[in-house]
């Protein structure tokens, strides 16, 4: 009997050494792999973002943030992609934008990956695809990750029961003191990147990156900064632009120029009470107008049928299509009776809302020496052109190096 | 068959879900695999059958299947742990003589007054939910403590279990930290503020009734007199160590409530329960009874094998139902059904996703339900977020996971979990019943948000 358990013991520590084996190889793999981001000439420099907090030399958060300058002396734009590297159009739309963006005046920052340690994983219980390939237009196939909507529990954890939101050591004269900043969230949220603004100069490499960001803006001095999310089908706030009340009248700009050419957005004021997102925090604690746009994603929401690397691209899904049967719809907040929303089309709509926000900029701040100017786009209905085409082709590797 | 049915019988994902359901069945029934096993069978067996099917090739399908698998198994890694570290603090205090010593001192004071005892043991056993947001670390702490307690005055085994296990579910609602409301909180983008009110109003009458209703009738004619002979050990224990048999307790309260509520606003890092669980532990080494730590250790880690091991199973059921669409699919149907049949699917598919896990269940229906309470039908977000939170606790209270009712059934001796179960069925429907009142009435008590 005991030599019996014995063999059955031996055997299931093998399965398991096996198991761990070749599992540890795929984590390993996705911990360390690097995406190739294809630098062209319009990209005239890159730094650290530990230029702008010291704590982060070493660790995963300190990412490279690209200069796209034009020969001009202008404004400043900050793009953020990869927030929630669950949300690939975020990420994607930032790497078209750094790899695309043609900048004759100001310059135009972009952080593709600014939560690099989100990228590194996949948020369990989610069975979710750990990469998205692309085919460009010379047939190199890249690879980029498809990753969690919080960092990497190796580069911080545990966490704790409830995390207690604060603003550190941050003061701001567009922040009354009678304005509570502090928040309980849920636990896992110490995790979030937008939840972690302005953020803590020493606190967890989340609210490291977060202080960095803050810190850039405000010492750089930036004009505007644009965070690229995606949402849920079924959740409110979707294809929409969300502004910090600095913001609210170019957001509206915004959304009357794209709405003008059929590109349809929402606009909807950031909320007070809601602490640790940028298009509040960034708001608050920097003078840059601050702005999130989020876009749908039906790889990411909880009505979502079977899960791979197509649902993220192709954002085709039954499960989706009977739910936006129920009641006309009412239940999704994305027009899905095509059957489908895919990537191409989600960061067409990102680069789409960029390039008419850095406009609407231009006409808010009206001045010459704080405008940006995007050659790829002279005007709105360049914008529009450049929209649908990327609609129209439907594959995101023609708009790769 | 209907062609409605057909259609959603005969999806992929039905088969899918057959598949996994089967397997768990045969694996738990006809083989009396451990439910642990099982559920690591099934979620092995649906994802073969559902990404084969989706024409994943065989190579992939068991590469991601592997991965899948141990990335599910890490889901509830901070909840296995601090199971594992509550049983040892369980069973240091067993062992110490600080449950006897307590059960003595409480049934003295307040012998008087057995309402008002049953009350306040009520609220004890709530309070370390009320403060974790965890109903396994209420049922383990202050459960365990107040199960002699309850079964010295008088309440049978499976009755003091099912006490300790509503106790366990609404204290992990109770305010101020409810987890359960904090996941679906960040599913939607509510902040976690104004719930101390409905919370309040949603746990606190059910405890005092249902304490009242499975405690009063039997112990309403305690005799203390009578009682204390049973009492000899317990009075000698508490006389033999006097105050510092008491100190582990006191240690557990001080330190969870000082890194639960106050740690965070002066920048303190929370120790995190495992760790509070084990200082209390190592203290009630040195407080009573000689206690060899290199046999009571290895005696909590085999008696919380088994739950951890579910925990586990679950992580990879719910990952793999996840990666084959069978939690979408399970999702939608739920939302096909009338609208007017919205609130009974609300209350009956919740608890029963709770099966599998509670926190799942408020991830994989909660959230979309919320949406529908807070947003499409113009409810109080914040009464309905805090009213579904309520019935997803019913979720541990569910076989084969439970994890509140196993704990209970643990602490209290009682062999047949189901025993707490069936004792429990009324308290159950009245909370799913009050619970879903105020999910549709829900702006009938706006008035109660605040805190």
């Amino acid at each position: 009997m005991k030599k019996k358990g014995l063999i059955s013991t031996c055997i299931i520590l093998c399965c398991a050494i096996v198991l761990a084996t070749v599992t540890g190889i795929s984590f390993n793999k996705k911990r360390n792999f690097v995406e190739d981001i294809v630098v062209g000439s319009n990209v005239k420099g890159t730094f650290k973002l530990d230029e702008y907090n010291e704590n982060l030399k070493g660790t995963i958060g300190d990412v490279d943030v690209y200069v796209l300058k034009g020969e001009e002396e202008g404004g400043k734009v900050l793009v953020l992609g990869g927030t929630h590297a669950n949300e690939p159009a975020g990420h994607m739309a930032a790497i078209v934008i750094l790899e695309q963006f043609q900048v004759s005046k100001g310059t135009v920052y972009v952080i593709p990956n600014i939560c690099q340690s989100g990228l590194t994983h996949n948020d369990p219980l989610e069975g979710t695809p750990q990469y998205l390939h692309f085919t460009t237009k010379n047939g190199d196939v890249r690879t980029f990750h498809f990753g969690s909507r919080a960092s990497n529990p190796i580069d911080q954890w545990p966490d704790p029961d409830t995390y207690l939101h604060t603003s550190g050591d941050w003061t701001s004269a567009k922040v009354s003191p009678d304005v509570n900043t502090t928040q309980t969230l849920s636990g896992s949220e110490v995790r979030n990147q937008n939840r972690c603004y302005p953020g803590i100069a020493d606190g967890t490499v989340t609210e490291r990156v977060s202080y960095a960001v803050t810190n850039m803006i405000n010492t750089l001095k930036i004009d505007m900064v644009i965070d690229l999310h995606e949402s849920s089908p079924e959740y409110a706030v979707n294809n929409a632009i969300v502004a910090h009340q600095d913001a609210l009248s170019l957001a509206s700009d915004t959304v009357l120029q794209l709405g003008d050419r059929d590109i349809l957005l929402r606009i909807e004021p950031s909320p007070a009470a809601l602490r640790g997102l940028t298009h509040r925090e960034l708001g608050d604690y920097t003078d840059a107008y601050a702005l999130l746009c989020e876009v749908g994603n039906p790889s990411q929401g909880r009505f979502r049928g079977y899960t791979d690397e197509a649902l993220a691209i192709t954002g085709k899904d039954p499960c989706y299509t009977d739910a936006y049967a129920i009641n006309g719809g009412a239940l999704l907040y994305v027009d899905y009776s095509s059957g489908d929303f895919p990537l191409s089309l989600r960061v067409a709509r990102h680069v789409a809302t960029v390039a008419q926000l850095i406009d609407s900029m231009n006409f808010e701040v009206d001045d010459e020496a704080r405008s940006v100017i995007v050659d790829n786009f002279p005007d709105p209905d360049a914008i529009k052109e450049f929209y649908d085409e990327m609609v129209a082709a439907d594959d995101l590797g023609l708009y790769l190096n | 068959m209907l062609p409605e049915l057909k259609e959603i019988f005969m999806t992929p994902y039905m088969i899918t879900f057959f598949v996994m359901v089967g397997v768990f069945m045969i694996g738990c029934f006809a083989l009396k695999w451990p439910v642990g096993v099982s559920m690591l069978a099934a979620a092995f067996c649906g994802a073969l059958e559902g990404m084969l099917v989706h024409g994943t090739s065989f190579s992939q399908t068991i590469t991601d299947t592997a991965r899948m698998m141990v990335e599910g198994e890490f889901g509830y890694i901070d909840t296995i742990l601090t199971i594992a570290c509550a049983m040892i603090f369980m069973k240091v205090i067993e062992d110490s003589g600080a449950l006897d010593a307590l059960s003595s001192l409480l049934i003295e004071k307040f012998h008087k007054a057995p309402a008002v005892l049953l009350i306040l043991i009520m609220f004890i056993i709530m309070f370390p939910g009320m403060i974790t947001g965890s109903s396994t670390a209420a049922v383990l702490s202050a459960g365990s403590i107040m199960a002699p307690v309850l079964m010295l005055l008088g309440l049978d085994n499976v009755t003091a279990g099912s006490v300790i296990a509503m106790g366990g579910i609404l204290g992990m609602i109770a305010p101020p930290v409810n987890t359960a409301a904090l996941v679906i909180c960040a599913g939607i983008d509510v902040p976690y503020v104004g719930f101390t009110g409905p919370l309040l109003l949603l746990t606190m009458p059910l405890a005092i009734l249902f304490v009242l209703m499975l405690g009063l009738p039997k112990i309403k004619n305690l005799n203390y007199e009578k009682l204390k002979p049973a009492l000899e050990k317990q009075d000698a224990t508490r006389k033999q160590y006097g105050f510092k048999i008491y100190i582990p307790f006191l240690v557990l309260v001080v330190l969870m409530v000082f890194f639960k509520v106050f740690a965070a606003r002066i920048g303190v890092t929370d120790l995190g329960m495992p760790v509070i669980f084990l200082c209390s532990a190592a203290v009630g080494l040195f407080t009573g009874r000689k206690i060899n730590p290199l046999k009571a250790v290895p005696a909590a880690i085999r008696t919380a094998t088994p739950v951890m091991a579910i925990l586990m199973g679950v992580g990879m059921f719910i990952e793999i139902m996840t990666a084959t669409g069978v939690r979408g699919f399970i999702v939608v149907t739920c939302l096909k059904i009338p609208e007017a049949l919205w609130i009974l699917a609300c209350c009956i598919s919740i608890p029963l996703f709770g099966a599998v896990s509670s926190f799942g269940a408020c991830s994989v229906l909660g959230v979309p339900f919320a949406y529908i309470y807070g947003t499409y039908l113009g409810g109080n977000v914040v009464v309905c977020l805090a009213a579904i939170s309520l019935i997803a606790a019913v979720g541990d209270m569910m076989p084969p996971t439970a994890l509140a009712g196993l704990f209970a059934a643990q602490v209290t001796g009682v062999k047949k979990y189901t025993k707490i179960l069936v004792k429990c069925i009324i308290p159950i429907i009245i909370l799913l019943v009050w619970a879903g009142f105020v999910l549709v009435k829900s702006k009938a008590f706006a008035w109660s948000v605040f805190g």
